[in-house]
């Protein structure tokens, strides 16, 4: 629908301009950001494996043939293709890539006076029009223009996304965007303003975790920055929840056999921290520390995050009243 | 072109506000014609207008064939044109954000297995609910309650936490009601009537899926109006879990109806889903529902109408070949039989299945429709009344999520 837009809107700044004047010969600026970036642009092409595609996109970042990717698989193959904007082909040397950043720098020996600079602070915010700007489905071979796509920022977040279990959960900020970027290619394809301003690099294909779609985003151009420089501290970045595992409340939850079900107190241990606490059987843990207890599995997350002897909040349904409940952990027998 | 004409009369209705912006030298309101699009940003906001002074490209409405009406604006006269809607966005959106609640259920909101639509498994994240009256009725998405969770809280936009109860809800809408308990200043939110509304205008549909408390923004227009039995209205802002429940609004922040998942040749609860952000969305227009919103109140369940047979189009002619007819369904109390000819229903003719149900879509269960049709070996045209029955469920089955393949 956005490339359809971008048609019309075309078509409407076209109309706004005087007749005899077409917009071949004064293009609106949309189109001129849109010129401007695509020599900019790279098609990359790597190792393919069973249905993961071996195609990416990637972004121009310095005037010596370093090309910005997303991280994937397309890169293990045995050799990493690169097609500029002119058709010319180049082989390119990975010179770093990066799990948690989910992001890649790729090298190709040719001179590459046009790129993107990566700004530090925050580019756009939400509803800004953006354009994302990718090889979608590699619809362009060659010297052939990739794909256009109009849209508006939708979010500046943090969420929780992944594509499956074995990923690693992306934390960090991104900028999510209502032009669709979630398809095989788009990854390493930049979204700008409607002016021309990397708003950051389109992400690989990743599902949110509450929604379980697929979410439309970009990695914040500052974030592009800390990895080209070198500033991704994998650690920090990655947020580790700190699990003490040596926490006990005294609470036996019910078990119907799924671990998507209630957290419904099936009985409290005498003496126990629950007991000191007043939770009752029949109580239903709704949140613990300020995390949202939807099931018995959330309640198991979140019990090994807490220490002993750190008083936290717990909220119970009891009948139709919310409980809050201050508790106490104590030390794990 | 339909969509222009209404927006101009949109635009003549605005008219005297839209005068007193032309009369200010400075305050100069900006009009970008984008295909069958029409932004008005004037007026609505103070902070707009404010900021509109700085761009101005003004064009008559009254005339547009002509275009040498129109200023020449420059590439910067336009990307500021351009900002100024994604600032009309964001205010919109500020204004509507009130009213907008996060819901959080606790244990067994999806489907217990199986794909719903392109979705692998259902998030069990949090989803999005309007409130609609100052005690605290809420509106949403049956789709965040395609089973009944035990506990249902709602957190309003003063960040307070609540515990709500489920009440009625509409399957032939998708939409469900929740009240929270003693309340009475709750923010709600300003409504567009449906018949104000024109194909090719803004519309922006909003929610609070992806789990940050700040509702996540999507631009597009009204696609079309009167879709799914006249119940929806149809957009190409992108509509999914994210948003199922919260608001779709008009430039001026104004709810248009509530984000839903539909699919014209399925009731089933996950019909719709498969086309989540694709550009084919709904929203169920509710600015004149107050009836509906009353039987939601009493606890009523409305489900979608159900007749009973299989047929096939009459090769012998006019009217659809009944070829089995579903044994306790509403044809069956009808008398209605195997290779009888169904003519008519609710005076309309039918001459294929697409039809029926495109006319079924207007009705829902427990409704009285007349059918014509003639036995087959008689030529005699017979009339039947008959009250609209529910699908049968399968046994075993709870609901159904998948959409019936359409053949």
């Amino acid at each position: 629908m956005k490339l359809f837009s971008i048609g019309l809107l075309l078509l409407g700044f076209a109309l706004l301009l005087p007749a005899g004047l077409s917009a071949q010969e004064q293009p609106s600026f949309i189109q001129a950001t849109i010129d401007a970036a695509q020599p900019k642009i790279a098609k990359v092409y790597g190792a393919g494996v069973g249905r993961v595609e071996g195609f990416a996109t990637g972004i121009i970042i310095s005037a010596d043939g370093q090309i910005l990717t997303s991280q994937g698989v397309f890169l293990d193959g045995r050799q990493v293709k690169v097609v500029l904007a002119d058709g010319s082909e180049h082989l390119a040397t990975i010179m770093k890539r990066d799990r948690t950043a989910q992001l890649a720098i790729l090298k190709i020996q040719a001179e590459t006076p046009k790129f993107f600079e990566l700004s530090t602070d925050p580019v756009g915010e939400k509803g800004d029009w953006v354009i994302a700007i990718c090889n979608s489905f590699k619809v362009a071979d060659k010297e052939e223009p990739v794909s256009a796509t109009l849209g508006v920022i939708s979010l500046r977040t943090s969420i929780e996304a992944r594509l499956n279990k074995r990923d690693v959960a992306y934390k960090g900020e991104l900028v999510l965007i209502d032009a669709i970027t979630s398809n095989p290619g788009a990854a390493g394809g930049a979204v700008l303003t409607a002016d021309g301003k990397l708003v950051g690099l389109v992400g690989k294909i990743i599902n949110s975790s509450e929604t379980n779609t697929r979410l439309n985003y970009a990695v914040p151009s500052s974030r592009l920055v800390q990895f080209v420089e070198g500033k991704v501290d994998p650690i920090a970045d990655a947020k580790p929840v700190v699990q003490s595992q040596q926490a006990d409340l005294g609470v036996i939850l019910f078990k119907f056999g799924g671990r998507s079900n209630p957290a419904y107190v099936d009985r409290v241990v005498r003496g126990s921290p629950a007991a000191t606490s007043k939770v009752k059987t029949d109580d239903m843990i709704v949140s613990l520390d300020g995390n949202k207890i939807g099931s018995v599995r959330d309640y198991a997350r979140v019990l090994e995050t807490l220490r002993p002897d750190e008083e936290v909040l717990m909220i119970v349904k009891r009948g139709v009243e919310m409980v809050r409940i201050s508790i106490t952990p104590r030390k794990k027998k | 072109m339909v969509s222009v004409e209404n927006e101009r009369m949109t635009l003549q209705t605005d008219k005297p506000n839209w005068q007193r912006c032309l009369g200010l030298p400075l305050v100069l309101s900006v009009v970008i014609l984008v295909g069958g699009t029409t932004v008005d940003v004037h007026a609505q906001d103070d902070a707009i207008q404010n900021e509109v002074g700085v761009a101005g490209v003004v064009s008559s409405f009254d005339e547009p064939t002509q275009s040498q009406k129109f200023e020449q604006p420059s590439g910067a006269d336009l990307l500021k044109a351009m900002s100024l809607t994604s600032k009309a966005f964001r205010s919109a959106a500020k204004k509507i954000e009130p009213a907008m609640v996060t819901i959080e259920s606790y244990g067994g909101v999806g489907a217990k297995s199986g794909r719903i639509g392109g979705i692998r498994n259902q998030g069990e994240g949090n989803t999005t609910g309007i409130m609609i009256s100052p005690d605290g009725y809420i509106l949403t998405s049956t789709f965040n309650f395609i089973q009944s969770p035990p506990v249902i809280t709602v957190i309003t936009s003063d960040g307070v936490k609540r515990y709500a109860d489920l009440l009625g809800r509409d399957d032939t809408r998708k939409i469900c009601l929740l009240k929270v308990k003693d309340v009475t200043d709750m923010p709600v939110p300003e409504m567009v009537d449906e018949a104000e509304v024109a194909v090719g205008q803004w519309a922006v549909s909003l929610g609070v899926g992806y789990g940050d408390t700040s509702p996540a923004m999507s631009m597009g227009i009204v696609s079309a109006k009167n879709r799914i039995g006249g119940r929806a209205i149809q957009t190409d802002a992108n509509i999914s879990p994210a948003n199922y429940g919260g608001p779709l609004i008009d430039i001026k922040g104004r709810m248009i109806g509530i984000c839903v998942p539909m699919n014209p040749q399925s009731q089933a609860v996950g019909a719709g889903v498969e086309w989540y952000d694709s550009g084919i969305g709904f929203a169920v227009p509710i600015a004149n529902a107050k009836k509906l919103i009353n039987r939601l109140k009493s606890g009523e369940r409305i489900l979608p109408a159900f007749l009973g047979i299989e047929s096939t189009s009459n090769p012998e002619g006019k009217g659809l070949f009944i070829v089995r007819v579903v044994q306790k369904t509403a044809a069956e109390e009808a008398g209605l039989l195997r290779e009888d000819v169904l003519l008519e229903v609710a005076g309309e003719e039918v001459n294929d299945l697409l039809r029926l149900r495109q006319i079924l879509n207007k009705f829902e269960s427990g409704q009285t429709i007349e059918l014509k049709f003639r036995r087959s070996e008689s030529e005699k045209v017979e009339k039947v009344e008959l009250k609209l029955g529910v699908a049968p469920l399968p046994e075993g089955e709870e609901a159904q999520l998948e959409p019936p393949k359409i053949r």
